[in-house]
């Protein structure tokens, strides 16, 4: 005799990861319902839960009355043996229903390490994990979020992937899959014509051919594809769906508290950073839709306390408009509003009095790099002045913390940026103590926070070779001996699960069999750490003759067809040639705000492309 | 004004899985959602002032359970039941609000329907034991054997329609001493695994807390 689902739940840590029942969840009737749609987050509950884009489509598709999406995550490690020990298949924390008898399993791609959580939760769902294996009588596996701008080393995995925005994409996709069960669906012929659908990237419908020196020759698209999928964009976040109720946890999530989104995109063009380039162009909700749809989240949940969500909430371009109203009703309402550090000099003496009175969210800076020469490389346009001008401001109101990001690793990097990041820090610990004013007995704490620099698909940086781990670690140790003082905390990343996110951020197909294989060989929870094992990987890719250097640390040529050139983003290749060359000259290019550097993305003439620049 | 409040509640069905610190923040939401003025607390992070009398361990329903909340307004006490329980996630059922009686140092007991899926006769020779003993985590780290046996011979056995014994006791529950019910489950369970019975999971039901007079906590 086996144990049942309600006796799992008295075995395990935090049951209330699983049970479901949460305020505004949304239960439907079964039998009212035409398209059953399976929300996958590969990750814990806590993580899955904070994750916006969830909450959004979660929303959106339970508007519609003939939908019925519900929400599962990857369980933790003691939940997940009692499943398998007891046969029970995963299920969705709604209906509790096997995912397996619903008509969508979505998955979130956020992370490339989450990619064998996807494998242990098709499995867990008792499902075959590739495609090709799934039949008509399977749910059709989809894929959406940043990492699908390069599917390609789980392409085999999933039935179709939705490109860019989901909100549209995702409604015409079920809504074809209703035209085709009504008339007797054959999952094969719906693929054909889903990918007729405008940012419907469906990979069996593209043949990859290679070149002996193992670069693509040739993605060949099949049965009428197009030979190249645009991702999809909402024109307008002012008319667009927003929900006005998030699912409140029992158990504490990471993070807690509703979200505003306040526009899409960024202006920034950070040649690093993947965001910057994939979710052009630059669109922004007006501050009164901003308002009220913030004002209605934290009714309708009860949570203490909101933030605004953006890649660059600082760059809003009505910031100073905004904060007002949100803070006519917060403070009656006792809601704290949690902003990131903004460029915070632009704010009348008030505004800034009034924001200290909520409660603070902590000072932290992304220079990124330690040297102007190389934050100009790579296009992160905030310069030292900056930095200690807004510290030195901070200080002098009362704070004696400050957190720096930065990365290494990057292009052009020499030993030389590496200690300009404990020189930076050095700057501002001298800075809090030329402060006169500075707290009594207090001592400051500088945290510089170091991770591993990964190549991207889409960023001018698609390019260039990964440093390597030896490299990497060279450059930390270098970096601990540049750091004098114990007012200075570092913190490094490990730059092993950043080397086998390289691999797979620029992967092709032929890294379906590894993720496969290193699965089958345990590997399931590469995102936590505890549970990573880079030699597990590399034993994989050296008995199916995959070197992962190629992959990571290789430098392509500007005429190699990329794994993602058949997948379009707005962003032109010329454009990012371009920005690459004058990356290596320390050349910077202006922000969309100042000058459009013709990126692309004003194909959608939209959001800044279209406006009016100062 | 400042005026203390006790609302009574029933936490049943699956917010059993939710623990105590998930409930406070539960209901400080709850509290938030139906726009009770409440105090908030000062300081750095300002909340809602809530407290609960006698936490509930993670997986055991209550039927009787209280917080005081403090209102700064002077609200209808109807208005807090109905408001509460229109915000309220299912589970959840707040059935009282008013002016405290006792002091939470009042509770000195608290009664407990347990539910064992095993026969009478079986769980009677459980009961029949010299010594029911069962090792406690005690907060220094280390284990401490209990003697179980003296809270519970008092215990009430009835037999339910399905087969499964019922057994409705008075643990202490006060300052000085309390016992865990799910202390009584696992004695219970270690007994029938010795038995070479693998699957017995229990239910667990806080009907009242009592005062040292045998009164209800009100």
């Amino acid at each position: 005799m086996g144990y049942g689902l309600e006796d799992l739940f008295r075995l395990v840590q935090k049951p209330g990861r699983y049970t479901g029942g949460e305020l505004n969840s949304i239960i439907k009737k079964k039998e009212e319902i035409e398209v059953r749609f399976a929300f996958c987050f590969p990750d814990l509950y806590e993580v899955g839960m904070s994750h916006l884009g969830m909450k959004l489509l979660y929303g959106l598709l339970n508007e519609r009355q003939d939908i019925w999406c519900e929400r599962a995550f990857m369980p933790d490690t003691d939940m997940e043996i009692l499943m398998r020990e007891n046969n029970i298949k995963l299920f969705s924390l709604e209906s509790r229903d096997e995912i397996n008898t619903f008509d969508f399993i979505g998955f979130t791609l956020q992370y490339e390490l989450s990619y064998t959580a996807v494998l242990n939760m098709l499995e867990l769902s008792g499902l075959p994990l590739n495609a090709a294996d799934r039949q008509d009588t399977h749910p059709l596996v989809i894929g959406g979020g940043p990492c699908v701008c390069n599917p390609e080393p789980v392409a085999d995995f999933f039935d179709l992937f939705a490109l860019g925005e989901g909100e549209e994409v995702t409604l015409e996709i079920i809504d074809l899959y209703r035209r085709h069960k009504s008339k007797g669906y054959n999952k094969a012929a719906f693929l054909v014509e889903a990918a007729q659908i405008e940012g419907v990237y469906v990979p069996s419908l593209y043949r990859p051919s290679y070149n002996p020196d193992g670069t693509i020759e040739s993605m060949t698209p099949l049965n009428g594809a197009p030979p190249k999928v645009r991702k999809r964009i909402i024109k307008d976040l002012d008319t667009s769906y927003y929900p006005d109720k998030f699912v409140v946890p029992f158990i504490d999530i990471v993070h807690d508290r509703a979200m505003s989104e306040i526009f899409r995109g960024c202006i920034r063009g950070c040649r690093f950073c993947q965001a910057g380039f994939i979710y052009r162009p630059v669109r922004e909700k007006s501050p009164e839709t901003i308002n009220s749809q913030s004002r209605a989240l934290c009714e309708s949940t009860g949570y203490e306390e909101f933030s605004l969500s953006s890649l660059s909430t600082g760059d809003y371009s009505q910031i100073e408009r905004l904060l007002p109203m949100l803070l006519d009703w917060a403070e009656k309402q006792q809601t704290n509003i949690s902003l990131p550090s903004l460029r915070i000099d632009g704010f009348s003496e008030e505004l800034v009095e009034k924001l200290n009175v909520l409660r603070r969210s902590g000072l932290t800076f992304a220079p990124e790099a330690g040297t102007q020469r190389l934050r100009d490389a790579i296009n992160k346009n905030i310069s030292q002045e900056e930095i200690l001008e807004t510290t030195r401001k901070a200080f002098s109101s009362g704070w004696t913390g400050v957190k720096l990001y930065f990365m290494m690793g990057l292009p052009t990097e020499t030993m030389e940026d590496v200690a300009g990041i404990a020189a930076l820090g050095q700057k501002i610990v001298d800075c809090y103590y030329a402060n006169p004013d500075k707290p009594k007995g207090k001592g400051v704490n500088v945290s510089l926070s170091v991770s591993c620099f990964v190549p991207k698909p889409f960023t001018p940086f698609q390019w260039e070779p990964q440093d390597t781990a030896e490299i990497l670690e060279q450059k930390q140790k270098h970096l601990r001996n540049s750091i004098t003082t114990r007012k200075i905390t570092l913190h490094s990343h490990d730059p092993s699960t950043s080397f086998l996110e390289g691999v797979f951020a620029r992967g092709d197909r032929r890294l379906c069999r590894v993720i496969q294989e290193a699965f089958d060989r345990g590997c399931k929870r590469d995102a936590w750490s505890e549970h990573f094992n880079l030699n597990t990987w590399l034993d994989v890719m050296a008995d199916l003759e995959i070197e992962p250097a190629f992959y990571a640390n290789r430098r392509r040529e500007y005429d190699e067809i990329l794994p993602w050139d058949h997948l379009d983003y707005g962003i032109t290749k010329s454009f990012l040639i371009n920005e690459n060359r004058n990356a290596h000259q320390s050349i910077t290019t202006p922000h969309c705000r100042i000058d459009c550097s013709g990126c692309g993305a004003a194909v959608w003439k939209g959001g800044v492309c279209i406006d009016k620049r100062d | 004004m400042i005026k203390e409040i006790r609302i009574h509640f029933r936490k049943c069905g699956q917010v059993k899985y939710i623990s105590h610190l998930d409930l406070m923040r539960t209901m400080t939401r709850a509290v938030r959602r139906a726009g009770i003025p409440v105090w908030y607390t000062e300081g750095f992070n300002k909340h809602p002032y809530l407290t609960f009398a006698a936490p509930l361990s993670l997986g055991v329903e209550g039927l009787s359970e209280s917080m005081d909340i403090k209102l700064i307004q002077d609200i209808d006490m109807e208005d807090i039941v109905s408001g509460l329980n229109s915000v309220l996630p299912s589970g959840l059922e707040v059935y009282s609000a008013g002016t405290p009686v006792m002091k939470a140092g009042d509770i000195d007991k608290a009664v407990y329907r347990l539910t064992f899926p095993v026969k009478p006769k079986d769980f009677a020779a459980f009961l029949e034991q010299d010594s029911i003993t069962v090792e406690k985590r005690t907060k220094k780290g280390g284990q401490r054997l209990i003697e179980l046996k003296p809270f519970i011979e008092q215990g009430a056995i009835s037999q339910k329609d399905d087969g499964s014994t019922v057994m409705e006791v008075t643990l202490p529950c006060s300052s000085t001493q309390t016992i865990n019910p799910l202390l009584i489950v696992s004695a219970c369970k270690n007994y029938f695994a010795d038995k070479g019975q693998q699957h017995i999971f229990c239910d667990v039901l806080r009907l009242d807390l009592l005062d040292g007079q045998g009164n209800s906590f009100k």
